[in-house]
């Protein structure tokens, strides 16, 4: 057994570093293709993490005009606290929206804003996320309302704008899987054209054929490894710093399963890729 | 040893190699397989290696038949059987040393056991010398000692060899006989399949004839032609 060990683990060695050229080749194409792979997973579990989070706290933001007078204003608060399918309301005053738009909007934005400018406004949380729409509708159209407004369109939209995206990421993740696979087949190919007199000589003394496979197929197997090692860099790299908001930024735990998928993923494309060239070129 | 019946082989573009060739070769017999190409030799040799199955008939080595040999244990057989070739078949870019543990390390002979083989090997086909060369570097002659010490040092019980002094030079061709005979002398089998008339002549063994794939000869002490007046089994 240790014999053999170090007879392999020589030969396949030997082999990669023949073919060095189309094992490189083999590996950055596994390791692209992976990447997309994880990084396609990884668009997802954000997407479908960030909706989630917003779904639990939808909120309707009803935005009076600025110059609403207070009895509009106390008419759209009444309604709202009538509203039977409206949990919670609070009431944002203009000076409190002017705090508020300091943080969010930049300062060459809000700097020429006054106080006055800022409308005021109703933040709700309806008892059921589709019941949003409903709030809309009644209170687009009331007299001192700017506007209203539901992030559940805008989660929609980004949504599916996000499955599109996937769709492409995976797709061209497959051609490219593919086409791994075929470069690691030819590369064990030439690797097995390269040793075809050992392999005859093998043959002839009574190697069993698996002694003769083996290092076969762990040369497509390290192929796919190193691939999928390098992709599992790049989607950890993409993971740690790609800015995203807060409600897309995943825990590690995703993250380790994400990584988890694409090391089983290349191990299996380089252990396939291998085990077609066997098939078909090593006569054993 | 080995014994042939009723052996039937065809190929599958339509030729025939072997038509019901029945024999027994003992253990420790030195036999001659002579006949023009295409006579069916080179198949009587593969389908002991079992590299072809018959189409009828039975083979058996060592009491096993080796057509109900399973898949994975045909490695196992062949380890029995040494095999020389006319184009000798060394590894170029190995040395004469590890051309011939090569033949030990891949069937996870342990380093001890190559160690020891194998250098006295050498010293029976007489390259001691020359183990650190590269094949490239040796006569015809020293690698074809080289191949039988490769088909040999396994100790099989039987010893094919296709045509082995094919392209060799007549006193080359001594030496791997005188070797040949040696390691028949340890009580191996030997069959050896040869158009040296000369040398068949000279050395009066048991000479198997095919022609088309039939059996036209078997003589205990025989010639090459069947012109020569001989003793008929």
């Amino acid at each position: 057994m240790r014999v053999y060990l170090r007879y392999a683990v020589r030969e396949t060695l030997a082999n990669l570093w023949r073919n060095r050229m189309m094992t490189i080749a083999a590996v950055l194409t596994v390791a692209v293709s992976l990447s997309l792979v994880g990084a396609a997973l990884l668009l997802k579990q954000s997407a479908a993490q960030a909706s989630a989070q917003w779904q639990q706290g939808t909120r309707v933001t009803v935005w009076m005009q600025p110059t609403a007078s207070a009895s509009e204003v106390a008419n759209v608060k009444s309604q709202l606290a009538s509203l039977p399918i409206v949990k919670d309301c609070v009431f944002y005053s203009q000076a409190q929206d002017y705090k508020e738009a300091q943080h969010i909007l930049p300062q060459s934005e809000w700097s020429v804003l006054t106080v006055a400018d800022v409308p005021s406004s109703f933040r709700c949380v309806p008892t059921v996320p589709s019941n949003a729409f409903v709030v809309v509708s009644t209170f687009k159209n009331q007299p001192g309302v700017y506007n209203v407004t539901a992030p559940e369109q805008q989660i929609r939209q980004m949504n599916s704008a996000i499955r599109i995206l996937q769709i492409v990421f995976l797709a061209l993740a497959g051609v490219l899987l593919l086409s791994a696979t075929v470069l690691i087949l030819n590369t064990i190919r030439m690797a097995i054209f390269a040793r075809r007199r050992e392999v005859s000589v093998m043959k002839l003394v009574g190697a069993t054929n698996w002694f003769i496979r083996i290092p076969y197929i762990t040369e497509g197997f390290i192929q796919g490894l190193l691939g999928s090692l390098v992709a599992v860099a790049a989607v950890t790299a993409l993971h740690t710093w790609y800015p995203l908001h807060n409600e897309f930024q995943l825990n590690a735990t995703a993250l380790l399963g994400t990584n988890l998928v694409v090391l089983v993923v290349g191990v299996v494309i380089g252990s396939v890729g291998s085990a077609l060239a066997i098939r078909r070129f090593l006569d054993v | 040893m080995i014994r042939f019946e009723n052996v039937s082989k065809t190929y599958k573009n339509g030729t025939p190699a072997l038509k019901d060739v029945s024999l027994d070769i003992e253990k420790g017999e030195f036999v001659f397989l002579v006949g023009a190409s295409g006579s069916g030799k080179t198949t009587f040799l593969r389908l002991l290696l079992r590299e072809e199955l018959p189409d009828r008939g039975r083979i058996l080595e060592a009491g096993r038949d080796i057509s109900e040999l399973s898949k994975w244990r045909v490695p196992y057989l062949r380890r029995n059987i040494g095999c020389v070739f006319q184009d000798f078949r060394l590894l170029p870019n190995k040395s004469v040393f590890e051309n011939v543990a090569f033949a030990l390390e891949v069937i996870g002979r342990p380093r001890s056991t190559i160690e020891s083989q194998v250098p006295q090997i050498l010293e029976l086909v007489g390259l001691s010398e020359k183990a650190k060369n590269l094949p490239g570097e040796l006569s015809g002659g020293e690698q074809q000692r080289v191949a039988v010490a490769r088909a040999f040092v396994n100790r099989p019980l039987i010893l094919l060899a296709d045509e082995p002094t094919g392209n060799l030079d007549p006193t080359n061709s001594e030496s791997i006989m005188a070797l040949l005979e040696r390691i028949n002398r340890t009580g191996t089998t030997v069959v050896m399949a040869t158009h040296d008339k000369a040398l068949v002549d000279r050395m009066r063994r048991r000479v198997i004839e095919l022609d088309h794939g039939e059996m036209v000869r078997d003589q205990v002490r025989g010639v090459y032609g069947i012109d020569e007046p001989a003793e008929i089994r």
